[in-house]
């Protein structure tokens, strides 16, 4: 266990070094990452100085909707950035090697690499937009919201890892899943945004049942701040969003396990 | 003139050969088309019109603009990457001019584009919300042709800012934060009818207005004709000068290219 600890906190150096070798050059990635994921943030802001409400909810409380979306993003690509790439570590053989060391192979594959830039993009920009609006959307911080707060957040990074370990798994069979994760995954993360109650019944049933993100921050923002659009939906979905994040990751841990028997190295 | 056409061609049948790509890029347009046209369905709430703009004219603005973006979508990347791979050095020796080439490639993409992007984008968006028919006729001979200024626009900012691969070697940022710039202010993702008075202050001072919101106000015939001839001018004299720009940072950048191997 010591052992463990030691060599995740050696990774954990070596990758920030490595992608802090650059100062200059990683202040303005970041920065980049961080303006681009701001841009419908941006324009949300300027239609609701001219709207005032989007189906009932005000800026600050679009402001914390969007503020859980990132906020998982960034502290699940700390640790999932191994899986995102996992289709170009299988393609180009690199794989092996891990198959080769004393350790676990997920344990490698999460330790081995993260994406700062985007950690600190899209965790950065969650932060700012939680600490804008936490305080103006008439949410009590007592010690059970912040139980929850802390719960829902994890289920949240849960999901989304599950979403890229199932993916990462279907690599063993299909070689290239990026463009299935593009349709996947971040076409709907689009709407995510947003209340899913603008949108129609398809979109809110892809969003509650096929690529959950609306347990993601949709129905966890629903139960700290109680807005009227919540009657559309059952109340326990305000809940859920850790037992599915569990459940999902679960059964995206056994899929991966099962297609490792799978594994043919495509190196020489 | 034949070896630019042979460009141009090149990349349109080269692009035909990334079919599922090309179906990705579709079906994202279309999504981000209806997540704005929901969006302002909730925000219109049932009303007929908000500052005298109506629902309809706001789903014209996006179609317009979105469907504009698909075809123009200029390469930011065409000069860095072959600054980083060491290609620029064959490049120069050519004996066609390098900008002339770089402006064919995409003329190029964007007939591609027309056909197989434009088109079936435009399509769905019709058969699905509705999108309202050009004022009269003659404004919408003025919308093509203020539609070529607004391409000539976006295709010099990101000419110019391309132009700076020859000092920094990693410009993804530098582009990243400027297609941010081109998102917001063009008017593809807010109709800038709504932006804050403020605003419409500074957005006179930027080019961005120019890309696609003076077509699309062309378009819904918003403008009488002494105004068109006003924004017109305007796109017109946004290209020439980012242009200059860019070209001085061509000229400057080509005495200073260090190739790194190649």
């Amino acid at each position: 266990m010591k052992d463990t600890l030691h060599l995740m906190a050696v990774y954990t150096k070596t990758t920030a070094k490595a992608w802090f070798q650059y100062r200059v050059d990683a202040v303005l990635r970041s920065l980049a990452v961080f303006l681009r994921e701001a841009t419908g943030i941006i324009v949300i802001w300027f239609t609701l100085l001219k709207f005032d409400t989007l189906n009932g909810w005000d800026i600050y409380e679009m402001l914390f909707l969007f503020s859980l979306l990132f906020l998982t993003y960034g502290i699940m690509i700390i640790f999932f950035t191994g899986l995102r790439d996992f289709g170009k570590t299988v393609r180009d053989g690199s794989f092996d090697r891990f198959i080769l060391r004393p350790r676990g192979l997920l344990f490698q594959i999460i330790f081995v690499n993260s994406d700062w830039f985007a950690a600190i993009g899209h965790g950065g920009l969650g932060l700012v937009l939680f600490l804008l609006s936490a305080g103006k959307v008439g949410i009590q911080w007592n010690f059970f919201n912040a139980i929850y707060y802390i719960l829902t957040v994890a289920g949240g990074v849960l999901i989304q890892g599950a979403v890229f370990l199932l993916l990462a798994a279907l690599n063993i069979y299909l070689l290239q899943t990026e463009s299935l994760r593009e349709m996947l995954y971040w076409n709907m993360r689009k709407f995510a945004g947003y209340p899913i109650s603008i949108f129609n019944r398809f979109i809110q049933v892809i969003m509650i049942y096929v690529m959950p993100f609306a347990f993601v921050n949709y129905f966890p923002a629903q139960f700290l701040l109680r807005k009227s659009d919540m009657a559309e939906y059952p109340e326990i979905f305000m809940y859920l969003t850790p037992v599915i994040g569990v459940l999902m990751y679960l059964a995206a841990y056994l899929f991966w396990r099962f297609s490792m028997r799978f594994y043919k190295s495509s190196g020489n | 003139m034949t070896a630019y056409t042979a460009y141009a061609k090149k990349v349109f049948l080269g692009r035909s050969a990334y079919r599922f790509d090309h179906l990705m890029s579709i079906l994202s347009t279309v999504l981000q088309f209806f997540i704005f046209y929901e969006i302002y369905r909730a925000l219109y709430g049932g009303e007929d019109k908000v500052d005298g703009i109506t629902m309809s004219m706001v789903t014209t603005n996006f179609v317009l603009s979105l469907g504009l973006g698909t075809i123009f979508s200029p390469d930011d990347y065409f000069l860095p990457n072959k600054i980083w791979d060491g290609s620029i050095s064959t490049e120069l020796l050519r004996p066609i001019s390098f900008k002339g080439r770089m402006i064919a490639e995409n003329v190029g993409n964007s007939a591609f584009n027309i056909i197989f992007k434009f088109i079936p984008v435009l399509i769905i968006a019709v058969l699905t919300t509705g999108v309202q028919a050009p004022a009269d006729a003659p404004h919408f001979l003025l919308f093509l042709i203020s539609a070529v200024l607004g391409y000539g626009v976006l295709w010099t900012i990101s000419f110019a800012v391309q132009m700076t691969a020859f000092w920094l070697v990693n410009i993804w940022s530098l582009i990243t934060i400027k297609n941010v710039f081109v998102n917001v202010l063009s008017g593809s993702m807010i109709p800038l009818w709504f932006m804050p008075e403020w605003m419409q202050g500074v957005l006179d001072l930027t080019p961005f207005a120019s890309i696609y919101f003076t077509p699309v106000q062309i378009y819904l015939g918003q403008l009488s004709y002494g105004g068109i001839a006003v924004k017109c001018a305007i796109q017109i004299v946004w290209t020439v000068l980012i242009y200059l720009i860019g070209d001085l940072l061509w000229r400057k950048g080509q005495r200073k290219l260090v190739v790194q191997g190649g």
